[in-house]
């Protein structure tokens, strides 16, 4: 409880994609250092968290792990709302779920912010001998959208911390480089104001004076 | 002497420590279900004397009482389940506060009403009902897998071998290929749902009852391949049709936009409201929205969140209510089990609560702590499934 309020900035994520693409390994990989080769279905959307370094800056993601199946559609796409990142993660091994992320992006675009940071995850890349996304095509298709793109593996752990970091700190340029924008303005010496003077109020001294009368 | 079929003094199946063990003649036990049962009887009357015999040497009285009282329930849902015509508002009766092992099969399949209570009518039906299946597997396989729904079948193809991972019966290929079956049949009859992520958790109560009916032995160590082919047929067909009644019931959960789900989220909301005011307030003031964790609760009828055992122990109950309990009961269910956890909760910031809700502590309950909530959630559908009028 007490760590929940140890940070400077707080980002909602989504994870997205076609379903056993590895989006809840990619999700306890980061938070918790934990791989499932078989790990049960995600029903509806489930949550975690990990606060990370950015700038000297701690900042904090907020998770959201969401089921892939269709059906799940309707329940899922309400977590997209105040979601400032999403990685849309497919299987390196399965092209239809490469082929689908076209869908996931409109999903995106219906529900989710239009200033929504985009990451394209090609997952399981430990999966050589099965490749059949090439990394260039999903490379290129990323230019083509606007998205970053990375390839990782939940099982070997490789990129996993990358991708995270990446998305997070891209993250944090756009939304502190708006906070600049809007401190530049006139909130600068308000803020210098309200810290000198919260102690007087909280200060014990003030009773025994209120008492002298 | 032990013959295979009996018990043990202490009322564990003489072989669960250790391999495997098939009943005698496990394929009589197909078409005649109540074969066991009647022996079963004579069997419980000498297990009622060497257990007060053993009782009153260790002086342990209550223990005593505890095995007296489940041995007279033991008589009474046996007396019930021998009557020619089995009468279903006394098996409902004595099955709401758990039902044996040993005669579970049956019970379940009388109380979902797909055996007939009538026993001359059972065999005959039994036959068709199996047979109708086999043709059916038949009939939606007959052009091998390119004749196959491609999305439906591959949803299942990724879901079925992550249904109870690390436990053995479930990652035996006989159990998967079985379960595959069971799940695509179903999913291609009913299109408006389909098969849905979670339906296959609710599958498995179903097949692991079934099966303990030809074994002596924890149906969880089991390789079905060593079961005759007949019998495991049997257990595919009877699984299959008892998930289709208890699905039937709850149907609006798995149909575009999932309704029925959002209706009983919804009404568990203004329920827990009413009866744990201060939690609610607490909820919200956190921010937490019930879908956010209920979802599941209602999607896969907390298997999710209860181990395999206590849900089996759970339907027990769920079935003697009725066809609506999956839906209904449920409802009042899911309210006594959020609020058991209320006190922590409310002492928790949103994050807690929801980290909290994803992995309760429930690992080690036991019977009792089902028994518990179940009795909980009786007085409240008491107090309130009348009072819907009273809702806003």
């Amino acid at each position: 409880m007490a760590e929940s309020s140890n940070y400077d900035y707080l980002f909602k994520v989504v994870l997205i994609g076609d379903s056993g693409v590895g989006k809840s390994n990619l999700l306890s990989r980061f938070t918790r250092n934990e791989f499932n080769l078989e790990s049960k279905s995600t029903i509806g959307v489930e949550f975690a968290t990990r606060s990370i370094n950015v700038d000297g800056k701690t900042v904090k993601a907020q998770i959201w792990d969401t089921a892939g199946q269709e059906r799940y559609r309707a329940i899922t796409s309400a977590y997209y709302r105040g979601a400032v990142g999403a990685l849309l993660v497919y299987d390196i091994a399965k092209h239809a779920t490469f082929v689908n992320v076209t869908r996931w992006l409109k999903e995106l675009r219906d529900h989710a912010d239009s200033n929504i940071v985009i990451m394209l995850v090609g997952n399981k890349s430990d999966l050589k001998h099965l490749r059949a996304v090439p990394t260039d095509e999903a490379k290129s298709f990323s230019t083509e959208n606007g998205l970053s793109f990375i390839e990782t593996s939940a099982l070997d752990a490789s990129n996993v911390e990358s991708a995270f970091q990446t998305i997070l700190t891209d993250i944090y340029r756009i939304v502190s480089s708006k906070a600049l924008e809007q401190a530049t303005d006139s909130i600068k010496p308000t803020q210098g104001d309200s810290i000198a003077v919260r102690p007087t109020l909280d200060a014990p001294s003030n009773d025994k004076a209120g008492k002298c009368c | 002497m032990i013959i295979p079929g009996e018990e043990l003094e202490d009322g564990q199946p003489f072989a669960s420590r250790s391999r495997p063990l098939i009943k005698l003649k496990p394929e009589e036990i197909v078409n005649d279900p109540f074969r066991n049962i009647g022996g079963g009887l004579a069997h419980l009357n000498g297990d009622t004397r060497t257990v007060s015999r053993k009782a009153s040497a260790s002086s342990t009285t209550s223990l005593s009482r505890d095995r007296s009282i489940r041995s007279s329930r033991k008589h009474k849902i046996v007396d019930c389940l021998l009557a020619q015509d089995v009468n279903l508002a006394d098996l409902r009766r004595i099955a709401w506060s758990g039902i044996p092992d040993e005669v579970r099969p049956v019970a379940w399949q009388l109380l979902l009403g797909y055996l007939p209570l009538a026993s001359a009518a059972r065999a005959a039906a039994l036959v068709r009902k199996r047979e109708e299946y086999a043709s059916l597997v038949r009939l939606t396989f007959a052009r091998g897998r390119e004749g196959l729904d491609q999305q439906i079948w591959h949803q299942i193809e990724i879901d079925v071998p992550r249904t109870r991972p690390g436990v053995r019966l479930w990652m035996e290929s006989a159990t998967q290929r079985s379960l595959e079956r069971i799940l695509y049949v179903w999913a291609i009859r009913h299109p408006a749902s389909g098969y849905v992520q979670g339906i296959n958790d609710l599958a498995t109560p179903f097949f692991q009852v079934f099966l303990s009916a030809y074994i002596d032995s924890d149906p969880e160590q089991l390789d079905p391949a060593l079961l005759p082919e007949p019998v495991l047929a049997a257990v595919e067909a009877d699984t299959f049709w008892c998930l289709s009644r208890l699905l039937d019931g709850i149907q609006d959960n798995y149909i575009s936009h999932q309704p029925g789900i959002h209706r009983s989220v919804k009404r568990m909301g203004e329920l827990v409201a009413r009866i744990d005011a201060p939690l609610v307030e607490h909820l919200r003031n956190q921010g937490v929205e019930f879908m956010q964790f209920a979802f599941r609760w209602m999607n896969c009828l907390l298997m999710r969140e209860i181990s395999v055992r206590n849900t089996i122990r759970m339907w027990d109950t769920y079935l003697s209510e009725g066809p609506d309990a999956f839906s209904q009961f449920h409802l009042y269910v899911c309210c006594a089990f959020l609020v058991k956890w209320s006190d922590k909760l409310r002492k928790m910031d949103f994050q807690g609560i929801i980290m909290f809700l994803q992995s309760l502590p429930t690992q080690d309950w036991t019977d009792h702590d089902i028994q518990l909530l179940l009795s909980e959630a009786f007085v409240l559908s008491n107090t309130w499934q009348n009072a819907q009028s009273h809702f806003t």
